[in-house]
C-alpha cells in the first residue's frame, strides 16, 4: 500500500502536458527517490482516466479497457509515494472520483493528496475554445461564449468546459472529506512572468524539490492564433464528415495545427472579448473568495486567477482578417504536400519492394522442379492412396507443407 | 468548509429519506417527498440516478441489489455531472445548479441505464459459440457483400452449415434492397459495431454529400469486387429469396434481424458505454450475440426514412439502378426494388421509447 499518493487532476491548459513529460521521462529518476509514477506510455493516465470515467474519445477508449484498474493495483503495490496526473479527471462525478479514491487506498490507511493547477479565466476560455475546435468541433466562438455563459449549462460544451474549469466545485467532487492541509492548488502565474517559475510551484506541490530531473520538455500542447483557429474550424466544417478520427488525428490536429499553424507566432492571439471580461473577474472573484474561505494549501497566488486586463486590440476569430487566413491556409497546404509527397515516396518504395517480391516468388515458381513437384502432388491429392503416401511423406520429412 | 450534499441540514436530511425511500421501492416523487432520514453513504447519488431508480420502481419493482447498483451508478461519458436535488442544497455561486429530478430530460436518465446495461451485457458473457459443421469441401464458393442487415445473417448461417465464404472461383453475391431501408440498416450495423451518431445526426448530413456508406453503395461494391475478380462474377441480389439457390442450398436462409427503431438506439448507447468495459472484436459479439437478441425479443416499430428526405433517397436509388443496368451485372430480383418502398414505422427513435426499453431490460436481468 502506498504511504503517500499525489493526485492532480486538472486544470486542462495548465502546464499539464510540460508536467506529465517531465515526470514520464524522470520515471526511473523518480524511482530511485521511491517516487512512483506508473506509466509504460506517455498517456498511460489519460487512458486511466477515460477509463474511470467511462469516456468514449474517438476510439482510444478501445485501449483503455482495465486502466484504471491496473494503474491503482501498481499504486497499491508501491511503499512510497505515488504520483497520478491527468487533467480530464477533472471532469469526474462524486461518485467516480469516490471509487478512484478508494481504489487507491482512501479510508485504509494511504494519505491521499489532491493537486489542482488553476489558470485564469481570461486565457482558459479562449483556450478552451481552440482545444474544442482541434478536437473536431466547428462552433463558433461567439456560440461557444454563448454556451458556457448560460447558467443553466446544459449543453455538451458547457458541461465538458464548466466540468473541467470549475474550480470550487471540482474541489467539491474531489477533496470532499480530505484534511484542506492535504489539497493543494497551485496558480499558473501570468504570461511574462519568470520562466520555470510554473514548474518551480509544481516541484514544491509535488516535493520534487531536490531531484535532478531533466526538465528538457519534448511534449507540450501549443497553442493557435485566431486566424489558425479560424481556419481549422473551417477545415472541420468541411472535412468532419469524411475524414475519420484515426486519421483526423495525426493530419489535422498533429500536422496542422500543432506542426504547422502553431508555428505562426506572428498572428493575433486568440484572447477573451473584452465585453466578457467583467464577467470572468466575477466569477473568478467569487471561487477566491470561497477557496481563501476553505484553508487549503495554495502554492502561488489566488490572484493570479483574476488573470490580465482586457487586451487593447482584440482579433475575433469569427471575423478574422481574410488575408491572415489565406496565408495560414497556404502553410497548411504546403505542408500537406509536403506530407503527400513523403508519403508518395514511402508508396513508391514500398511498391518497389513487392514488386522485387513477386519477382522473386515467380521465380522459383517457374523452375522446372516447382512445376514436377506441384503435378505430382495435385495427381497423388486425387486418390485415397496417394493422399496417404502424401501425408506418411510429410510426417516422415518432419515438417508440414500443407496448404494454409 | 463542507461541500453541500454532506452538510447535516433539513435539506440534506430530507434527500437522505428520500433515498431511503426509493430503495424501499417508493414512487413519490422528490417534489412531494417531505420525510427525512440520516446520511447513509459519503455523498448523496445524483439526481438522475434517483430518478431513474424512482422509474424503475414505478415499472419494476427492482431487486435490492439493483437498487444499490442503481444508486451508486454514474452515468458515463460526456453530459451532464451527477446533479443536486433542488431543496435539499442551496444554489451556489458555483457548481451545476440543483434540479427537481422530474424535469430531468429522458436522455440524462438514457445515460445511467445505458452504463447498468453495460454491466448486465458484460456480466452474462457470450452465448456458447454454436457447433460448426463440417466443412463441405464440394459445396459451391461464394462470397455474401452489400447491406450488413441482409450478408451478416446469410453468411454466418452457411459458415455454420460447413460452407464458409471465400476459396477460388467464387461468386460475390452483392445484397440489397430498397435504399430507404437500406440506410436504416446501415445505420443500425453501425450501431451494433463501433456506435457513432444518433440518426437524424447520421443522416441529416449525409443527404447533403454525394456518398452514400459504402456497405449500402451497391454500385462502388460491385465495381469493387468486379475489379478484383472480373464482372462475370460479381451478382446484384435484390430478391432474397434466390440466395438459397445462388450459394447452393435448399433450405432456406435467415433475413435481416427485425429490430425496433428504440432498439437500435439503445444498441447503440450500450455499444458507447461497452467501448470501455471490452476490446473491439468482443464489444462487437456482446452487441450482437448477448444484446441483440433481447432487442428483438423486444419488438417495436422499425426505422424509416423520414419523408422530408424522401425526394433524396428516391433520386439517390434511381441513380443506382440506372448504374448497376449500365454496369451490366446479372441482377436477381427486380431492380426497381431498389426505389423506395412506402414502409411503416417511425422516421426516428424517441428517448421515451428507448429510456422505457432500457429500463424493461435492466429489470428483466435484475430478476434472471
Amino acid at each position: 500500500m502506498s504511504k503517500r499518493v499525489l493526485l492532480h487532476v486538472g486544470t486542462p491548459k495548465t502546464g499539464t502536458s510540460y508536467l506529465q513529460d517531465v515526470l514520464y521521462r524522470n520515471r526511473r529518476l523518480l524511482a530511485s527517490a521511491d517516487i512512483l509514477y506508473a506509466a509504460d506510455r506517455f498517456d498511460a493516465h489519460f487512458l486511466a482516466a477515460l477509463d474511470l470515467m467511462r469516456l468514449p474519445w474517438g476510439g482510444l477508449e478501445a485501449e483503455a479497457v482495465g486502466a484504471w484498474d491496473s494503474l491503482a493495483a501498481k499504486v497499491r503495490d508501491h511503499h512510497g509515494t505515488a504520483i497520478i496526473s491527468h487533467e480530464i479527471l477533472a471532469t469526474a462525478s462524486r461518485s467516480q472520483a469516490g471509487r478512484a479514491l478508494e481504489s487507491l487506498g482512501h479510508g485504509s490507511g494511504t494519505e491521499i493528496h489532491v493537486v489542482v493547477s488553476a489558470r485564469d479565466l481570461v486565457r482558459q476560455i479562449p483556450a478552451e475554445w481552440q482545444e474544442n475546435v482541434k478536437h473536431r468541433q466547428a462552433l463558433t466562438y461567439g456560440a461557444f461564449l454563448d454556451q458556457i455563459q448560460d447558467p443553466e449549462r446544459k449543453s455538451r460544451i458547457a458541461t465538458w468546459f464548466w466540468g473541467v474549469q470549475e474550480l470550487p466545485d471540482i474541489l467539491n467532487r474531489w477533496s470532499h472529506d480530505l484534511p484542506p492541509e492535504q489539497v493543494h492548488i497551485v496558480t499558473v502565474p501570468p504570461a511574462g512572468g519568470p520562466q520555470q517559475l510554473l514548474w518551480k510551484r509544481f516541484s514544491v506541490a509535488f516535493g520534487l524539490d531536490g531531484l535532478d530531473l531533466d526538465l528538457e520538455a519534448e511534449r507540450a500542447n501549443p497553442s493557435l492564433g485566431a486566424p489558425e483557429t479560424a481556419l481549422l474550424r473551417r477545415i472541420n466544417r468541411a472535412a468532419n464528415r469524411e475524414l475519420p478520427p484515426a486519421d483526423y488525428r495525426p493530419l489535422v490536429r498533429e500536422l496542422l495545427a500543432h506542426q504547422t499553424l502553431s508555428r505562426r507566432s506572428r498572428s493575433p492571439r486568440l484572447a477573451l472579448p473584452p465585453d466578457a471580461h467583467p464577467w470572468t473577474q466575477q466569477v473568478a472573484g467569487s471561487w477566491i473568495a470561497e477557496i481563501e474561505q476553505r484553508g487549503y494549501d495554495v502554492v502561488g497566488d489566488l490572484h493570479d486567477l483574476l488573470g490580465q486586463p482586457p487586451v487593447q486590440q482584440y482579433a475575433d476569430p469569427d471575423h478574422p482578417a481574410e488575408r491572415q487566413v489565406s496565408a495560414a491556409a497556404v502553410d497548411a497546404i504546403k505542408a500537406l504536400l509536403l506530407e503527400s509527397a513523403r508519403l508518395r515516396q514511402s508508396e513508391d518504395r514500398l511498391r518497389h519492394e513487392l514488386q522485387e517480391t513477386q519477382v522473386a516468388l515467380e521465380r522459383s515458381y517457374l523452375r522446372p522442379t516447382y512445376r514436377w513437384r506441384e503435378k505430382a502432388v495435385r495427381r497423388l491429392k486425387a486418390s485415397g492412396a496417394g493422399r496417404g503416401l502424401l501425408k506418411a511423406y510429410r510426417r516422415a520429412r518432419g515438417r508440414s507443407s500443407r496448404p494454409a | 468548509m463542507t461541500p453541500r450534499s454532506e452538510e447535516d441540514t433539513p435539506g440534506v436530511r430530507r434527500a437522505w429519506g428520500w433515498v431511503a425511500h426509493l430503495l424501499d421501492a417508493g414512487t413519490t416523487p422528490w417534489r412531494d417527498w417531505t420525510g427525512e432520514a440520516p446520511s447513509r453513504g459519503r455523498v448523496l447519488p445524483g439526481a438522475q440516478q434517483l430518478e431513474l431508480l424512482r422509474r424503475l420502481n414505478l415499472a419494476g419493482p427492482p431487486s435490492p441489489a439493483l437498487a444499490t447498483r442503481v444508486v451508486e451508478a454514474s452515468a458515463p461519458g460526456r453530459g451532464r455531472p451527477d446533479l443536486e436535488l433542488a431543496g435539499a442544497v442551496d444554489r451556489l455561486a458555483f457548481g451545476p445548479p440543483p434540479v427537481d429530478p422530474a424535469d430531468l430530460p429522458d436522455d440524462e436518465l438514457l445515460r445511467v441505464a445505458a452504463g447498468i446495461l453495460a454491466d448486465d451485457v458484460v456480466a452474462a458473457g457470450l452465448p456458447d459459440p454454436p457447433r460448426a459443421a463440417n466443412r463441405r469441401p464440394w459445396a459451391r464458393r461464394y462470397r455474401v457483400v452489400g447491406d450488413a442487415l441482409l450478408a451478416d445473417p446469410v453468411r454466418a448461417e452457411l459458415v455454420a452449415r460447413g460452407r464458409p465464404p471465400g476459396g477460388r472461383g467464387s461468386v460475390i453475391l452483392v445484397l440489397g434492397t430498397d435504399l430507404g431501408q437500406m440506410l436504416a440498416d446501415a445505420w443500425t450495423a453501425r450501431s451494433l459495431a463501433e456506435g457513432g451518431p444518433a440518426w437524424r445526426d447520421w443522416l441529416d448530413p449525409l443527404t447533403r454529400h454525394r456518398t452514400l456508406p459504402p456497405r449500402i453503395d451497391l454500385v462502388r461494391a460491385a465495381r469493387a469486387w468486379s475489379d478484383r475478380v472480373g464482372p462475370e462474377r460479381v451478382r446484384i441480389v435484390l430478391d432474397p429469396t434466390e440466395i438459397p439457390r445462388l450459394v447452393g442450398v435448399r433450405r432456406p436462409l435467415p433475413g435481416p434481424p427485425e429490430i425496433s427503431a428504440d432498439a437500435v438506439d439503445l444498441a447503440r448507447r450500450v455499444g458507447q458505454v461497452l467501448g470501455l468495459l471490452a476490446v473491439p472484436p468482443r464489444r462487437r459479439a456482446l452487441l450482437h450475440e448477448t444484446l441483440l437478441p433481447r432487442l428483438v425479443a423486444a419488438g417495436g416499430p422499425q426505422l424509416v426514412v423520414p419523408d422530408e428526405h424522401a425526394d433524396w433517397v428516391h433520386t439517390r436509388a434511381v441513380r443506382m439502378r440506372d448504374a448497376l443496368l449500365r454496369a451490366g451485372y446479372p441482377v436477381h430480383g427486380d431492380p426497381d426494388s431498389l426505389l423506395p418502398l412506402g414502409r411503416t414505422g417511425v422516421s426516428e427513435p424517441s428517448d421515451a421509447g428507448v429510456l422505457a426499453l432500457a429500463m424493461r431490460l435492466v429489470l428483466e436481468e435484475g430478476r434472471s
